[in-house]
């Protein structure tokens, strides 16, 4: 059945106002979300395995986790939410808008803050608001665990490399008591994420199929 | 295309005096022999007689008037051109080889500015010693010849799925920026003529308009192989390259338009219109016969598989069939080898043999690089000589007028482009773009193939041309590469480390692509899936030879299955050299950054074994060859579907390292395509070699080809802590030992500070190996790290353990 249900105008406007998407982008991510969803209101967890491309992306559980985690859809709360709706959905879309040609600097800054904070709850998986050791050495090892003839040795002497790394910018104690947001930020200073993290968002008819 | 270089005669207007002057700079053929071949043959045809364009060497030079049988004869008139192009090539490539012998050297200069030096040098010295203009690269040779292995390289080579998706905006420069710039020019420098004190009044407006055609042809190489070092926006890249490809074609429809304006005595409306009518067809055409002959291309390799010798060869003919075929219409050449070559590129890559495949993509780098490479030295070399008219006003005109309507061009379109992109061009992009518009060859060639009696002043058409492409070639050329680079980190103050950043990026990459897949915006395209549809119903069926699998990634896997094999034997034979700064430091037992032989090998970790993620650019190098994207990423799944052989290769890598490593070479190479039995063999060998005792080689081996950060790291990390508690202790310690450690006693008791040696670096990053090295390291740490904040020891332990009892009944001899 391809019949997709229209998003209602109200929907669509406030869905527009909050995350920055055009309307023929919103529209768009809805039918998806129905196609993920099943038709359904919201998506669970098991929606994602219909995702084929997904399949081979190491760090999917990752990817996956991200969306139900409460921190990058309400800002309050924290723990894993079950079930997300559209407006969850198109929230955590956002984080990948594309930057915009006329922001300030002010927005600039705000828009890296909350890309990085998206990043920074991915590796920050125990919700205690710092990447310890192992948090990373977990992330690295799911890097190169496309590689099952590498060793978890080498993930976790790159993990401390890094974590050595980390030290040298924010201070030696950070590798045992863990990386925080600041000192994440600090880190990410070099890379110039606002153009690197997002996504084409598009507005043609350019659904993949998913079984 | 086969003998495409070599069928040309450039070199035969050189004479025998240049083969005089050539043959000191060849040091390599200062043979005796050489000299005076070109001794002799200087007397019977004296400077002059062989200097005329393509005037058959004089057979038989010799006019002996005895007929008795000689010992020894030398007849260099009857080799003269071939010889003479041989060496042309030769000096072409061995001017290349020296270039890169300076590691630092390519990256400074750009190989096109240092090769138009070797050309400028050359042809001093021939003008010098004939007192004559040296011989100009006829136009002939340069577009029948060289020009079409450089772009069927480009088209070959050509990251089709991202070009298609920038069409639109590709499309856009190279065909409005190119009348856009050359209509500028042609009329601003038309105004500058018009005032009567530069002497310039005699330029028809035609004149110039053709003059702005050919100078705004935009000459891509130096920009590429700039850009590919340096990690550019894959949108930008993509634009630079197909403008550049797509520009070359307009800039020559439109000279020929201009060309035949110029020799017509009166020009009417409907000329006009035909002239645009023209245009398109000249285009269109083009692009027409290069599909058709790409599809007859792949049909043919569909019956190849019996005679697979001649199979690439049939990729070359067909693509330079449709390049003199397209130029016989007077269509445009370079459209139609350009889509021939994307066209069949997917089809014959399924239809030809792996070994095939590889040949094609050698023969086709190699043929441009040649190409390239003469090009840009006979450019050098034409340009001494007396062929010049200089005139200030002309020529400095000329320059600006080209930098600015290139940067009001790429402005101005870009502002109109952006409405529809959706990613719109930063100014930074559209800086980039508008300074990446170097002139080359193909201004040079078309500026010599003005007929002069049309345009009596050509020759300061030349000159202008050639200060234009000097000055772009050489001040852009060399000054593009720290401006991208400055540009790219204007925002940064500090230097990200090194293998934080790998981390990130990757992680990044991964959660990018996995966004993409949620959204389900990976299969976009309307037309596309639409073509794939027709592609699979129809195409696929009729170009694909039957018995191939169904699906193209499943045949790549097949393809890729020996070759990656044939890869992970030959990263196992690369051997780091142990760094002693890392040594040193580690004997200081200092927290020091990481020294860059070991950020290199952890980033040359990360690179070659995380999850290739489906990069949507695929770098394009004139120069070498890189697995394209699809591979890349077919590679990776193949990775994991062929653990088996993988296991095999990993017992034949360590026993063959047992021995010196030229024999272990041949003999795995050798031995891998063919059998996938042998792998139980070289394990039941392998355990025997070990069990006779063959010392502990094979241990040893494992010990070094660790990944010894981790130690490293955990014991920085933990002097940091103890620096005062216990001072850095004695490392002397060989290797060897340890390993004697981990036989014996499976080393757990071994002194706190025999750390394993940090020099032995990481090997073969690709393949596991027996884990007895590990063991001991592992326990070494786990004991006597207590103060150790993390892991927990007894964690260690135990995991060495489990490690243990998987690894014991698979090789442990003992």
């Amino acid at each position: 059945g391809r019949q997709w249900q229209e998003l209602p105008p109200g929907k669509r406007k406030k869905g527009e106002r909050g995350s920055g998407f055009t309307s023929e982008q919103i529209e768009h991510l809805h039918r998806r979300f129905r196609q993920l969803s099943r038709d359904q209101l919201t998506i669970r967890k098991e929606n994602f395995d219909s995702i084929p491309d997904l399949e081979f992306n190491p760090i999917r559980a990752k990817i996956v986790h991200a969306f139900f985690d409460k921190r990058n859809l309400r800002q309050e709360s924290s723990g894993l939410a079950d079930e997300i709706n559209f407006e969850d959905f198109l929230t955590i879309m956002s984080y990948f808008r594309p930057i915009e040609m006329n922001m300030d600097e002010e927005q600039l800054d705000r828009f890296r803050k909350e890309k990085l904070k998206f990043l920074f709850h991915m590796y920050d998986s125990d919700h205690d608001g710092k990447i310890t050791l192992q948090e990373y050495r977990n992330v690295v090892e799911e890097l190169l665990s496309g590689n099952p003839h590498l060793e978890k040795e080498s993930a976790r002497s790159i993990a401390d490399g890094a974590m050595m790394e980390a030290a040298s910018i924010c201070g030696p104690d950070q590798v045992y008591e863990g990386i925080t947001f600041e000192d994440f930020l600090k880190m990410w200073q070099g890379i110039d994420i606002e153009t690197k993290m997002h996504v084409r968002f598009l507005n043609m008819e350019t659904i993949a199929h998913c079984y | 295309m086969g003998g495409g270089v070599g069928a040309g005669d450039p070199p035969s207007r050189c004479g025998p005096r240049l083969l005089l002057r050539l043959v000191p700079v060849l040091a390599v053929l200062a043979a005796a022999g050489a000299a005076e071949a070109s001794a002799v043959a200087g007397s019977p045809a004296p400077d002059g007689t062989a200097m005329g364009a393509g005037t058959p060497p004089s057979p038989g030079g010799t006019a002996s008037e005895e007929t008795r049988l000689h010992v020894f004869t030398l007849d260099y008139p009857h080799v003269q051109i071939p010889f003479e192009i041989t060496l042309w090539i030769l000096l072409a490539s061995l001017a290349k080889i020296g270039f890169h012998l300076y590691h630092k050297l390519p990256s400074i200069v750009p190989e096109s500015c240092l090769l138009i030096l070797v050309g400028l040098l050359l042809g001093g010295i021939i003008f010098g010693a004939e007192e004559k203009s040296p011989p100009v690269m006829s136009s002939d040779v340069f577009f029948l010849y060289l020009l079409p292995p450089i772009v069927l390289d480009a088209g070959y080579f050509m990251p089709t799925r991202l070009f298609f998706e920038n069409f639109g905006t590709i499309f856009w420069y190279a065909v409005v920026g190119t009348l856009w710039n050359a209509i500028g020019i042609g009329i601003s420098l038309y105004g500058i003529c018009q005032i009567s004190a530069f002497g310039l009044t005699d330029i028809t407006l035609l004149q110039n308009l053709l003059f702005g055609s050919l100078i705004s042809a935009v000459d891509p190489v130096a920009v590429l192989a700039v850009f590919e070092n340096i990690h550019v926006n894959e949108q930008l890249y993509i634009l630079v390259f197909g403008e550049s490809l797509l520009n070359d074609a307009i800039t020559v429809v439109l000279y020929n338009l201009f060309k035949s304006f110029c020799q017509m005595r009166t020009i009417k409306v409907i000329d006009v219109f035909a002239g645009i009518a023209n245009f398109f067809i000249v285009g269109i055409g083009g692009v027409l016969i290069g599909i058709l002959l790409g599809f007859v291309a792949a049909f043919t390799t569909r019956f190849t598989h019996k005679i697979r010798v001649i199979e690439p060869l049939f990729v070359f003919l067909y693509s330079y069939l449709s390049y003199i075929t397209a130029e016989m219409f007077h269509l445009s050449g370079i459209m139609a080898i350009t889509s021939c070559a994307m066209t069949m590129n997917k089809y014959v890559e399924e239809n030809v043999s792996q070994k095939s495949y590889t040949t094609i993509k050698y023969f086709m780098k190699m043929l441009s690089s040649v190409s390239e490479t003469l090009i840009f030295i006979f450019m050098g070399v034409s340009t001494v000589g007396k062929n010049h008219e200089w005139n200030w006003a002309f020529v400095s005109f000329t320059l600006l007028f080209c930098l600015i309507w290139r940067a009001l061009g790429v402005f101005v379109l870009t502002q109109i482009i952006n409405v529809f992109r959706t990613i719109p061009l930063t100014f930074k992009d559209q800086f980039i773009i508008a300074y990446g518009g170097l002139r080359g060859a193909i201004c040079f060639s078309l500026v010599f193939l003005l007929p002069s009696t049309v345009f009596p002043r050509k020759k300061l058409f030349i000159t202008a041309v050639i200060v234009v492409i000097f000055f772009t070639v050489f001040i852009q050329g060399i000054t593009i590469r720290p401006l991208v680079e400055f540009l790219d980190v204007k925002r940064s103050n500090k230097k990200q480390p090194a293998v934080s950043e790998e981390i990130y990026n990757r992680f990044f990459d991964h959660v990018k692509t996995g966004i993409e897949d949620v959204c389900g915006h990976w299969g976009h395209n309307f037309w596309r899936d639409k073509f794939k549809k027709f592609d699979n119903k129809y195409l696929r069926r009729l170009l694909i030879r039957e018995n191939q699998p169904k699906s193209s990634i499943v045949s790549l896997y097949k393809k890729l299955e020996i070759k990656h094999a044939i890869e992970m034997a030959e990263s196992g034979m690369i051997s780091k050299v142990p760094s002693s700064v890392s040594l040193s430091e580690y004997h200081e037992g200092k927290i020091k950054p990481l020294s860059p032989t070991e950020m290199e090998n952890m980033r040359e970790i990360l690179t070659k074994n995380l999850y290739q993620i489906r990069h949507r650019t695929m770098s394009y190098n004139r120069h070498s060859l890189a697995a394209d994207a699809n591979e890349k990423q077919a590679k990776e799944i193949l990775i994991r579907r062929r653990h088996s052989l993988r296991e095999s290769l990993r017992k034949t890598n360590s026993l063959s390292r047992e021995r010196p490593a030229a024999a272990a070479n041949t003999k795995r190479f050798l031995s891998l395509p063919k059998n996938t039995k042998l792998p139980e063999k070289l394990r039941v060998r392998n355990k025997t070699s070990s069990r006779v005792g063959d010392s502990s080689d094979s241990e040893m081996d494992a010990t070094t080809t660790v990944l010894n950060l981790r130690p490293r790291a955990g014991k920085i990390l933990r002097e940091q802590r103890l620096r005062q508690q216990r001072p850095p202790s004695e490392l002397r310690m060989e290797w060897k030992n340890e390993v004697d450690g981990s036989q014996n006693g499976r080393g757990e008791q071994q002194e706190p500070g025999s750390l394993p040696q940090p020099s032995i670096g990481f090997r073969q990053p690709l393949l596991t190996r027996p884990r007895f090295g590990t063991l001991s390291r592992e326990d070494l740490t786990a004991d006597h790290g207590s103060a150790r904040p993390t892991p927990p020891p007894r964690l260690v332990r135990q995991a060495s353990q489990g490690e243990r009892q998987r690894n014991k009944p698979e090789n442990q001899p003992y």
